[in-house]
């Protein structure tokens, strides 16, 4: 297994083609290890993992947990609900207090973009970055990444689309790093003002006609629309969005190819996928969750290494 | 006493201007001007390659006094002004409490009455510079208001900004405004641009700065008044468009001036990258094109002054997550080598200008020239001196220059017969 470029995972932006390989490879054996009768490797033994989330997250945070227990690290979890982040202590004092128990690793989730960034170069430990802001998400797009190779082979030259809020999306902003690190071509789609004004300035495609979009892709990742992120109003209401913007089943059967569905969940369901697309043969979102693990166990197992 | 032997006077009002002579000050007035003066008890400053100008104003300074003092205070802001050069600062409203009235004016004068650099308070358009009731302008200019803003807080309300505009001009103040429809920068971090997009982060578009341009200097053209001194201030203006909207209303003959802040001109948005905080600022750092603009307003006389938008932030609001940390940079020691640093086009005389005459004449302030008689209100400086910012006197240090070389500083302020080193 060959080394990172990188002490951190602080987001895709940073990585190189070959870091991403690195870790899609490594994800692949892990995935072996987690579908064995006995799921534990004792690579990160000794390794005491802190997860810290400062927004709120259920599977993301279930998924690291599980990566950091399946390689057999000690693992403390703390969330911003209850904890001194409501008293008013800095996000560099909380992190600092974690560390001075003896912490190596830092998973940490925020709602500040580039909170990760202020972070590692601040403090001696590794920082993953699991979600900050409207930055990065970069373990979601390598579980993605990881997800379609799995099903449909190398992604040099295969058309992914991205659709929905891409304006207050980090999962759209690392799965566009990405897939582009990787040679795909990648098409944003959603209504006008969910859609960032410079967005093709990082290479991508832009189009608010989802019909001809899924027509035109191999791969729909469509993503959650994040209301808890709204603060201002950007569509008028979901009964619209659901209408004008959502994937049914019916869609997909009418395409001339079989494309495969994909989503970062949690689903709104009824808002952008309906239940019989989200349930529907072409859905890989439950391989999504399962890779997940394997994706996260590489990028600990990677990163202990530097 | 003092004697400035073989200085070269920049000054553009001043028949000695581009002369190098010697001058004498005497009882906080230039007492002679002359070569090779004979002063035998007169304290002697002179150098290689000294220039001389009237003393510089800084037309955009946030004190943080009252309010914030562990940021800056008065006598610290006037510390931070001499050792930049100025021997006169204008101070923004948006203290707490605001200087909305006469108690705080009269606060603020009284407590830099003693500093050699003369504090002039801007009053609140608005009650605690919030966009929504009138402050006493008429008392408030009695009490020494120099100009009228509600600073940091751009002017929303159309009904207020007319209203304003037509108060003021009975009493002959203008009203200064930094523009920016904050409908469309709400949670803006940084410039809206390709930058922007690639960091996740929030965008302030320049189209927000330049809409408010827009609609002011169409409500100062309904406004309908002729004046030779301006009555309409843009503070700290950023775009390449909003140079061309004011050159734009200049040509028409409206009465309106503006300024830009010394680091705009120093940096792009893509320094962001790293997501530091030091390069936190309102207006935000744009681009290359509008850099160029920026110069072009300065060079065609567009952009008729140069402040510091002095800012001081503590430890506390700058180290920080990006998006929590406060705005602001501290400019007073730097705003000069920082445009002389930068400049490739300006003379020294237009570079001067801009830190002496145009700020006078917007704020109202009586003119300085150098000659015989006049008050000694003067600083000294080199402009070719190289030098690194590596101290302030500031009680904040958030600032993007600290380790950097700049070409020009300051070397002597002089100023209500006092005299003081800068730096």
């Amino acid at each position: 297994m060959s080394q990172l470029s990188v002490r951190h995972l602080l987001g895709i932006k940073n990585l190189t083609e070959s870091d991403i390989y690195s870790i899609l490879d490594t994800a692949a054996q892990f995935k072996d290890v987690i579908n064995r009768p006995i799921k534990k490797v004792p690579s990160l033994r000794d390794v005491t993992i802190a997860n810290v989330f400062f927004e709120n997250s259920t599977r993301t945070r279930l998924s690291f947990e599980l990566a950091e227990k399946r390689l057999s690290a000690d693992v403390v979890n703390f969330s911003a609900s209850g904890s001194s982040v409501k008293k008013g202590e800095t996000l560099l004092d909380t992190v600092n207090n974690i560390l001075a128990m003896k912490v190596d690793m830092i998973v940490m989730r925020h709602s500040s973009p580039g909170a990760p960034h202020y972070l590692s170069q601040r403090i001696p430990a590794n920082v993953v970055n699991a979600g900050d802001g409207t930055h990065e998400h970069p373990t979601q797009a390598l579980l993605d990444a990881f997800s379609i190779r799995e099903k449909i082979g190398d992604l040099a030259g295969k058309k992914i689309a991205i659709i929905g809020d891409i304006l207050h999306s980090r999962v759209a902003l690392s799965n566009i790093f990405c897939l582009i690190k990787l040679g795909a071509e990648v098409r944003v789609c959603g209504p006008t003002t969910l859609i960032p004004k410079y967005i093709s300035s990082l290479g991508v495609q832009v189009s608010h006609n989802v019909k001809e979009t899924l027509q035109w892709c191999d791969v729909a990742n469509v993503l959650r629309i994040q209301l808890e992120r709204l603060q201002v109003k950007y569509f008028p209401s979901l009964r619209e969005y659901s209408l004008y913007f959502g994937i049914n089943k019916k869609m997909l059967d009418e395409l001339d190819h079989e494309i495969l569905l994909m989503h970062p969940g949690p689903i709104n369901r009824g808002v952008e996928l309906t239940s019989d697309a989200a349930d529907s043969r072409q859905s890989i979102i439950l391989n999504q969750v399962e890779n997940g693990v394997a994706v996260r166990m590489a990028v600990l197992y990677l990163l202990a290494q530097q | 006493m003092l004697l400035i032997r073989s200085v070269k006077i920049i000054d553009s009002r001043s028949p000695y201007n581009g002369q190098t002579k010697d001058i004498l000050v005497e009882n906080g007035k230039i007492a002679q001007i002359g070569d090779q003066l004979d002063a035998p008890n007169a304290e002697i400053l002179t150098g290689d390659n000294w220039h001389i100008s009237s003393g510089w104003v800084d037309m955009r300074v946030s004190s943080h006094d009252p309010g914030h003092e562990h940021k800056e205070d008065l006598t610290t802001a006037c510390e931070a002004a001499a050792a930049g050069g100025f021997t006169e600062i204008a101070v923004l409203p948006n203290s707490q409490p605001a200087l909305d009235s006469k108690n705080t004016l009269v606060y603020v004068k009284q407590k830099a009455a003693d500093q050699l650099v003369a504090v002039h308070p801007i009053g609140a358009v608005t009650k605690g510079c919030e966009g929504k009731d009138f402050t006493e302008m008429i008392d408030l200019t009695q009490a020494g208001a120099v100009a009228f803003s509600d600073g940091v807080h751009a002017i929303q309300n159309t009904h207020i900004f007319l209203k304003s505009l037509q108060y003021l001009q009975q009493v002959n103040r203008v009203l200064m405004n930094r523009p920016e429809d904050f409908d469309l920068t709400v949670f803006g971090q940084m410039h809206e641009g390709e930058v922007s997009t690639l960091l996740g982060m929030r965008g302030i578009p320049s189209i927000a700065e330049e809409l408010m341009i827009m609609r002011d200097l169409k409500l100062l053209e309904y406004v309908g008044i002729k004046s030779q001194t301006p009555l309409l201030h843009f503070s700290t203006i950023s775009t390449a468009n909003a140079v061309a909207l004011i050159r734009q209303a200049k040509a028409q003959g409206l009465p309106v001036s503006c300024d830009i802040a010394a680091h705009q001109i120093a940096f792009e948005d893509s320094l962001l990258t790293d997501f530091d905080t030091h390069y936190k600022v309102n207006p935000p750092f744009r681009q290359q094109k509008d850099i160029d603009a920026l110069w072009e307003g300065l060079a065609d006389g567009t952009i008729d002054a140069v402040v510091s938008d002095h800012n001081p932030q503590d430890e506390e609001a700058k180290n920080l997550e990006f998006d929590l940390a406060e705005f602001g940079i501290i400019g007073l020691e730097t705003a000069f080598g920082v445009l002389n640093t930068y400049n490739k086009t300006l003379s020294v005389e237009q570079i001067v200008d801009k830190f002496t005459h145009y700020p006078r004449t917007i704020l109202r302030l009586p003119a300085h020239t150098i000659s015989e008689g006049s008050l000694a209100n003067l600083t000294l400086f080199n402009p070719d001196l190289e030098w690194v910012f590596s101290n302030t006197r500031s009680k904040s240090k958030n600032s993007p220059f600290f380790g950097q070389t700049l070409k020009g500083r300051a070397l002597y302020v002089i100023n209500r017969n006092k005299v003081e080193k800068c730096g």
